[in-house]
């Protein structure tokens, strides 16, 4: 456990010192951009409080792709779920003024959630009824949805005066409100976390989590074993769906308080980036989403003392990302088992078909 | 000749080769016999390059092997058959046989050339071969086996090592089989044939190596030995087998009842036709056939898999499916030992409440029926992938009594499994049948139905048929299996 923490530590220095390698090719001081880089994610409260605002959609988005992939169903709509959570969050959300606070919000991220839910479900309704791949099919929906967007914010949505792309402010009611402003820090991220401890539980302590991962593992043994894969198919892929929405809703209700074209940078496909680096762990994906939060964060500061541009930072959390994929393969884990012990939780540690003496 | 000298192999704490020696010469055939787990395979893995010993070396002709380089094996001329075949599932079986050494004298890939080579290979052999354009995912474990000796062959191979390859071969196929290996030794190539039937190492061998727990323990040949010796040298004690006829099968309930089952496959090809019968408690009802002629299908109706097109199937009480394609349907290789048995509705029942998992509990759970069915494993968190193919299906068979189900369905369940997990797997099956439960068995191995069954049903083209009852003629009954009406 502890050296599953560590790996992505030491894959991030490795990153460093290649990426000092190219910073100074390029004629720049690598110490004064790592500081920059660390400073303007780390550096003060307020940098704190904006690396949790950016890495706190990758977290609801991280977590759909963790507990979609985790039953071998290949989510790659979190982006579009995500969206459509945000519409449905600013719909309903223009509409409470006059609801009690705690209400409102619970029927604003009700909505997102409902919203995802249905996005992600029809590819899972797909897929099970179907047999129609759910990688085409949420690749498909994350067009529609991005269409869906656009269209609302130019019509059906758009705000009174019909000068902007945008949709109205939602209800004041309906706002998640912001502990110690100016500074963000909102009640979104605490529910991200509590809900990756959910995904956890669910995963690895239930029944369905379990009947999840053996679908996962071997889709013809689950089968054979009474599981009902159609069923399970479109349920988890209405919860992935229902993470990712209820992400596109806190982003709406505490963040954006509005729709706007593009409001979604791609954090559903950067979810698959951080869902690969936590190894699809839902307790590892808050690590994984904050240092992809940090980077993003981070990377303004640099652009803005450095010079440096933001699209550095993208080659920085390219590298990282093949670098801790690199580290994850065999010939690491021998090594790791050789420094702290044979883990019990790797099943790479063993060779897949040894053959046991029968002594 | 082909030479290892001193291999040491470990697996993590376990020592599976302890400086073996091993030689065959051109123009023979090496039967290498042990049980389980004695290091066959992992002998034969190093030999044709998909391992690389941590002592030692394999020789061919004087001239090392590159240790660990399949290909450099196969270019020296060494191809092997595994047991668990080895082939892209979603490949058809013509796509598989390309990447085999079939020389169709083109640049370019000739699919129907390398099939029309195979075919020619195959009707050689006596081998029947699936429709044109199947894909491998669908077709039984005999058809794969079938299929991975041509690709082998298809390589002209000066060695030929062989995992297990007849024990998913019908009686009919065997002869032609055995005589295949004789003509391999005519030409002056040498055959490593790995087996468990001893009967049939002493039939076919020129020389006879055992192994025992990672050591050679004997090389003898066979008019030296006997299948009683042999199986005590691997061992180190007599195996008593179970006496099926001492059981007193009282005619129970029926407990399950299957009605004209139809099913027709997606080319409208019938699989299975108005298929009927009957087990009751307390009776081993076996069934006998080629592979190929409704048995895995079958099998999947009972278990729920697929759903039939015609016919009921009447279980009174729960049924417990083990199915013979252990790795792929009955196991999940890269999950724990304790997960694998929680696979088992009855079993998870057992340990969750209100929807939680009790993951301690299924460990304690875990650990007992390991100790009492007498896995070999290291514990209940090991991956089920590390245990040895008997072992796997030890886990299989536990898995399925202690679901204490009313019926257990199996099919192929001892296949690749040596004298003293065979013996103990059909121990444990009579048991279950005497504690009054209905067993199903369906093999292609006539001499275990006749060992454990009491009532035999033949299947073919996707019907069976009684058997008289006392019938225990292998010949006629092999006549049956292929088809023969009485």
């Amino acid at each position: 456990m502890l050296s599953s923490i560590a790996k992505p530590f030491a894959a991030l220095a490795l990153a460093a010192v290649l990426i000092s390698i190219v910073l100074a090719a390029l004629g720049a001081s690598p110490f004064g951009v790592f500081a920059a880089l660390g400073g303007g994610a780390f550096g003060s409260w307020y940098a704190c409080v904006d690396t949790l605002v950016k890495s706190t959609p990758l977290i609801f988005t991280g977590l759909a792709v963790s507990i979609a992939f985790s039953g071998a169903l290949w989510n790659i709509g979190a982006d579009g779920q995500l969206t459509i959570g945000a519409i449905a969050a600013a719909a309903v959300g223009t509409h409470l003024e006059n609801f009690p606070h705690a209400i409102a919000i619970v029927i604003v991220l009700a909505a997102g959630a409902l919203g995802g839910a249905i996005w992600g479900g029809v590819a899972g309704w797909l897929r099970a009824r179907r047999d129609v791949n759910e990688v085409i099919s949420t690749i498909m929906l994350n067009f529609v949805a991005v269409q869906m967007l656009s269209w609302m914010v130019h019509g059906p949505l758009m705000e009174p005066s019909r000068a902007y792309p945008t949709s109205s402010p939602i209800a004041s009611a309906a706002q998640l409100e912001f502990y110690f402003a100016p500074s963000r820090l909102n009640l979104g991220m605490l529910l991200a976390v509590v809900l990756a401890v959910a995904c956890y539980s669910l995963l690895f302590n239930t029944s369905a989590g379990f009947e999840l991962r053996a679908m996962g593992r071997n889709r013809r043994a689950a089968t054979f074993f009474g599981i009902r894969i159609p069923a399970l198919t479109v349920w988890v892929m209405a919860l992935s769906g229902a993470l990712a929405g209820l992400g596109g809703a806190v982003q709406v209700s505490a963040i954006s308080h509005r729709l706007y074209e593009k409001l979604s940078p791609g954090w559903g496909f950067e979810a698959i980036a951080v869902a690969l680096v936590a190894r699809l762990n839902p307790l590892a994906v808050i690590p994984a989403a904050l240092l992809f939060g940090a980077l993003d964060n981070g990377s303004q500061a640099m652009q803005r003392t450095q010079g440096i541009s933001p699209e550095l930072v993208q080659v920085i959390q390219g590298l990282v990302i093949l670098i801790i994929l690199a580290f994850d393969t065999p010939a690491w884990n021998g090594l790791r088992e050789n420094i702290f012990g044979a883990s019990s939780d790797d099943a790479a540690a063993v060779p897949p078909v040894a053959e046991m003496p029968d002594a | 000749m082909l030479r290892a000298n001193a291999i040491t192999k470990r697996f993590g704490r376990t020592l599976a080769l302890d400086g073996v020696d091993f030689e065959a010469r051109p123009g023979e055939i090496h039967a290498l016999v042990g049980e389980n787990g004695a290091g066959k395979t992992t002998l034969m893995n190093v030999l044709a390059g998909s391992l690389a010993p941590d002592n030692g070396q394999a020789l061919l002709d004087e001239r090392p092997l590159q240790a660990g380089s399949p290909r450099a094996a196969l270019t020296a001329g060494i191809a092997a058959v595994h047991q668990s075949p080895m082939l892209f599932e979603r490949m058809t079986w013509e796509e598989n046989l390309a990447l085999g050494g079939f020389d169709t004298g083109a640049e370019l890939l000739d699919l129907a050339a390398v099939a029309a080579r195979a075919r020619a290979l195959a009707a050689k052999l006596g081998f029947d071969l699936p429709p044109a354009g199947a894909t491998v995912e669908n077709r039984s474990v005999a058809e794969r086996v079938r299929l991975e000796v041509l690709r082998a062959l298809s390589f002209n191979p000066r060695v030929l090592i062989l995992d297990e390859p007849t024990s998913v071969l019908a009686p009919s196929e065997l002869a032609a089989f055995l005589d295949l290996l004789r003509n391999l030794r005519g030409e002056g190539r040498i055959v490593v044939l790995i087996t468990h039937k001893l009967s049939e190492a002493i039939a076919v061998a020129d020389r006879i190596t055992v192994l025992r727990r990672g050591r050679v323990v004997a090389r003898t040949i066979p008019a030296e030995t006997s299948e009683e010796k042999l199986a005590g040298l691997m061992i180190g004690e007599i195996v008593i087998q179970p006496d099926a006829s001492a059981m007193q099968l009282g005619p129970g309930e029926p407990v399950l009842q299957v009605e004209n089952l139809t099913l027709d496959d997606h080319t409208r090809r019938r699989i299975l036709d108005r298929l009927s019968l009957r087990v009751a408690a307390g009776e081993i009802v076996g069934i006998a056939g080629v592979d190929g002629n409704g048995q895995t299908e079958l099998v999947e109706l009972l278990a729920g898999v697929r759903k039939p097109g015609g016919g009921k199937i009447t279980s009174i009480g729960a049924m417990a499916v083990i199915p013979q394609n252990r790795d792929l349907d009955g196991l999940i290789l890269d999950m724990r030992l304790w997960e694998n048995l929680i696979l088992a509705r009855p079993l998870r029942e057992q340990v969750t409440s209100r929807g939680w998992l009790n993951t301690s509990r299924a460990i304690d759970l875990s650990r007992e029926l390991i100790e009492r069915f007498r896995i070999r494993a290291p514990g209940p968190e090991a991956i089920a992938g590390a245990l040895s193919g008997g072992n796997r299906q030890r886990l299989e068979v536990a898995r399925a009594i202690a679901s204490q189900p009313r019926v257990i369905v199996a099919h192929n369940i001892c296949r690749g499994l040596d004298l003293a997990a065979t013996a103990e797997v059909h121990r444990r099956i009579l048991d279950f049948a005497a504690d009054g439960g209905a067993v199903l068995l369906i093999s292609s191995d006539l001499d275990e139905l006749l060992a454990i069954c009491g009532r035999l049903l033949i299947i073919s083209g996707g019907t069976v048929r009684e058997t008289n009852p006392g019938e225990r003629d292998p010949e006629r009954l092999g006549l049956l299996m292929a088809g023969a009406r009485d």
